[in-house]
């Protein structure tokens, strides 16, 4: 369990040393913050080392070899479609479960004055993710390359964002990340490499990574072809009541 | 502060409960997997749960303020190449400690049989979120569209993807997932939210929001870039 947590820790004081050092060096230079936050600042440091090792090393021990593990026996299964069913389930639990996508619901229902139900843009995310999870399990089973998904995917994007309002178009984009938690996203990763690896022909390498990228691609387009739904639907209900008003 | 962990804590174990319920179902699938591999997995969920609620709670307490006053002290200090050096200084220092960026690349290290360093690939990620985090710090002084800056990355992404060797597209749209982890997402917001509330006129909602968005394309470019050199 605890085998090769030395080299995680070096890992990890490698990984924060140079932000720590950039704070020690803005503190003498110019924020001159005082003792109590710089204390704070050191016990804050030592708390995120320590959970990050811990994290780190449980990813490792645990959650890659389960993940490359349930991935190599969906890859040996006779009947590769099934695969496709399975990520999405796995895609809807882990978007369901993960905080963030929630807070983000919370975000769009205020930016959308409440016209958008919080509890719709959850429904939305959640189904957006599960089906590109789907969509990229699909990929690693029958190897098409990432990007007849991915320059479609971004292209869509791009125009929709056109057409989009300012305050759907910052939610959107930042949303990318929402559902990329860092529970979920190491296991299903592991699982698309782990298919990847058992089934003949595919590459873990083009074949088995690539499912973050449109994990973080499913909520960009969900907010965005929310917010124009919503629109319409606005734009109808007020050309119903008050007549010539659609022209604008 | 005990109401802060209570929440941290709940939220990480509501992120991985839903996972732990589904690998135990499909134990009892033909989908098993090894008893050992089960065994091992129960007991890192306690490790990675308890390493997930201390380390959010050590950002809270102590990195975020901090990064909230570089955001409020900078842009009042600093001359324009200063503050974006800083900025991008920032986003370097960030990226190197995100737990996400550190399982993929270790991940990439280990798959691609050691043919892609991890330590490069998080060297080359850190720079590409670090410019990005830089050029949108400029947009907000500068005030030009968000709109405008998104297409003519998304463009030069896509534009590059038909042009690095077809192994790297795969690492790289990932490295752009993972770079909105729990530790770069909230500097970079606190930074950009500072600055927007700094600088006169500009709204820090529809200003500071978008960040996230724009340094994401970064580590997609900086990986992409990569892969034609190598």
């Amino acid at each position: 369990m605890f085998t090769g947590i030395g080299q995680t820790s070096l890992g990890v004081l490698r990984a924060l040393a140079p932000l720590v050092v950039l704070f020690v060096i803005f503190q003498f230079r110019f924020l001159k913050l005082p003792k109590g936050r710089i204390i704070n600042l050191i016990k804050g440091v030592a708390l995120a080392a320590v959970g990050l090792v811990l994290f780190l090393q449980g990813v490792r021990v645990g959650f890659l070899p389960a993940g490359e593990a349930l991935g190599e026996a969906l890859g040996l299964i006779g009947t590769k479609y099934l695969i496709i069913p399975l990520g999405f389930a796995l895609g809807f639990l882990t978007t369901w479960g993960e905080p963030a996508v929630r807070v983000l619901s919370d975000q769009v229902e205020k930016a959308s004055a409440g016209s958008i139900n919080k509890k719709t843009v959850l429904v939305t995310i959640t189904l957006g993710v599960a089906s590109f999870v789907a969509l990229g399990m699909a990929r690693t089973i029958y190897g098409f390359p990432l990007t007849y998904i991915v320059i479609p995917g971004y292209a869509l994007a791009i125009g929709l964002m056109w057409l989009s309002d300012k305050e759907y178009l910052s939610i959107a984009f930042d949303a990318g990340g929402v559902a990329t938690g860092p529970l979920a996203v190491t296991f299903l990763m592991a699982v698309s490499v782990g298919i990847a690896s058992a089934i003949e022909g595919r590459d873990p390498i083009i074949d088995g990574f690539g499912l973050i990228a449109l994990i973080a691609l499913a909520p960009i387009l969900s907010i965005m072809v929310l917010g124009l739904i919503y629109r319409t639907r606005l734009r109808k209900i007020m050309s119903s009541i008050i007549p010539g008003q659609e022209k604008e | 502060m005990p109401e802060r962990i209570k929440n941290r804590a709940l939220e990480v174990v509501k992120a991985i409960i839903p996972l732990v319920i589904a690998i135990v179902v499909l134990q009892f699938t033909p989908l098993q997997m090894p008893a050992s591999v089960f065994y091992r997995f129960l007991g890192s969920v306690g490790m990675v749960i308890a390493g997930m609620i201390l380390f959010l709670v050590g950002i809270d307490v102590g990195i975020l303020p901090v990064g909230e006053a570089v955001g409020n002290e900078l842009p009042k200090r600093g001359s324009l190449p200063l503050v974006l050096g800083v900025a991008f200084l920032i986003g370097f220092t960030a990226t190197m400690a995100e737990p996400d960026v550190l399982v993929l690349t270790g991940q990439i290290h280990d798959v691609s049989g050691e043919a892609i360093s991890d330590n490069i690939l998080i060297i080359v990620i850190a720079i590409g979120v670090a410019f990005f985090v830089a050029m949108a710090l400029l947009r907000i002084i500068r005030g030009f569209a968000m709109k405008r800056l998104l297409t003519i990355g998304y463009s030069v992404v896509l534009g590059l993807s038909f042009a690095t060797p077809r192994e790297f597209v795969p690492v790289a749209f990932d490295s752009g997932g993972v770079t909105t982890g729990p530790m770069a997402v909230p500097i970079i917001l606190a930074l950009g939210l500072g600055f927007s509330s700094v600088i006169a006129g500009r709204s820090a909602l529809s200003d500071g929001f978008g960040l996230i968005g724009l340094a994401s394309i970064g580590p997609i470019i900086g990986v992409m870039v990569m892969g034609i050199i190598l």
